[in-house]
């Protein structure tokens, strides 16, 4: 991929990113924290940008969202087709990424 | 009439519609809102449709222990304190929003909500009053629900250890 490339991919994938952060935490903010893994502090800093500071943020040459779990026991569940059904293991990951706490602004 | 502030009666409402779309039953909403059982009777039937389901809840711990429900009760619990413990909300807001994200987490699988929200209802019911708390699998380290005094040193979860005949008890 081309630098060009890269950056343009990142960008889109950063504005919707922080798009849907907004649309989320201006709807139900208490359930969008959730949703999202971010902290009281990063939901107040995400929902007051302005569309042209997300503007900026979002052209940048890294990516503003990040993985939100390094358990290897949970990726092995997300990632398992074993046979006895999806829904247990589906349920499992569920419970874990549930009870992990959400991210704290650096 | 009791509750004196329109915008505190109309934040009642609000939370007692919400409860009424989640499915609850007329004694949820008696206990989590200061409205008459007339204005609440009124509510229920103009969004519900239909008069409230009559009789007694749902009372002991023991369902919450037998394996299916166990997990659904659990993956909400684990959701309520995550919402519980990093926003300002009110418990009754707090619930609220943990089912939805349950019911939305469970759709998502493909399952189907074990847990109702007047079931929801109670287990916190159960965790005020100490008669239920979580417990951390030895195996995976999830949060588990289980009763206050059970030895719990060794606990593992029914998911680390599945019974053979686990979620078999509807025939399909």
């Amino acid at each position: 991929m081309k630098t060009e490339q890269i950056r343009e991919e990142i960008r889109e994938t950063n504005l919707a990113y922080l798009m849907l952060s907004q649309r989320l935490l201006r709807e139900d903010r208490a359930v969008a924290m959730v949703r999202l893994g971010l902290s009281e502090e990063t939901a107040s800093i995400l929902e007051q940008l302005s569309t042209a500071q997300v503007l900026k943020l979002a052209a940048s040459s890294m990516l503003m969202c990040r993985f939100r779990f390094d358990d290897e026991m949970l990726w092995g569940l997300l990632t398992s087709h074993s046979k006895d059904g999806s829904v247990p293991a589906g349920i499992h990951a569920s419970i874990l990424m549930a009870g992990q706490p959400l991210a704290q602004a650096a | 009439m009791r509750t004196k502030s329109l915008v505190d009666e109309a934040r009642q409402i609000r939370v007692a519609s919400d409860l009424v779309r989640l499915g609850a039953r007329l004694q949820v909403l008696e206990s989590e809102t200061t409205l008459s059982r007339e204005r609440l009777l009124r509510l229920y039937k103009e969004l519900a449709g239909r008069s409230p389901s009559k009789g007694m809840l749902p009372f002991s711990t023991d369902w919450f222990m037998t394996w299916q429900p166990n997990i659904h009760s659990s993956l909400f619990m684990n959701v309520y304190h995550t919402l519980i413990g990093s926003t300002e909300l009110d418990p009754v807001d707090a619930l609220i929003g943990a089912y939805r994200l349950y019911l939305d987490q469970v759709d998502i699988l493909g399952a189907e909500p074990v847990l109702s929200v007047t079931r929801a209802w109670r287990l916190l019911k159960f965790f005020e009053c100490g008669m239920l708390t979580m417990t951390p699998c030895k195996k995976c380290g999830g949060h588990f629900v289980v009763h206050k005094y059970e030895l719990t040193d060794h606990y593992v979860c029914g998911l680390c250890h599945m019974p053979s005949r686990a979620g078999k008890t509807k025939a399909h």
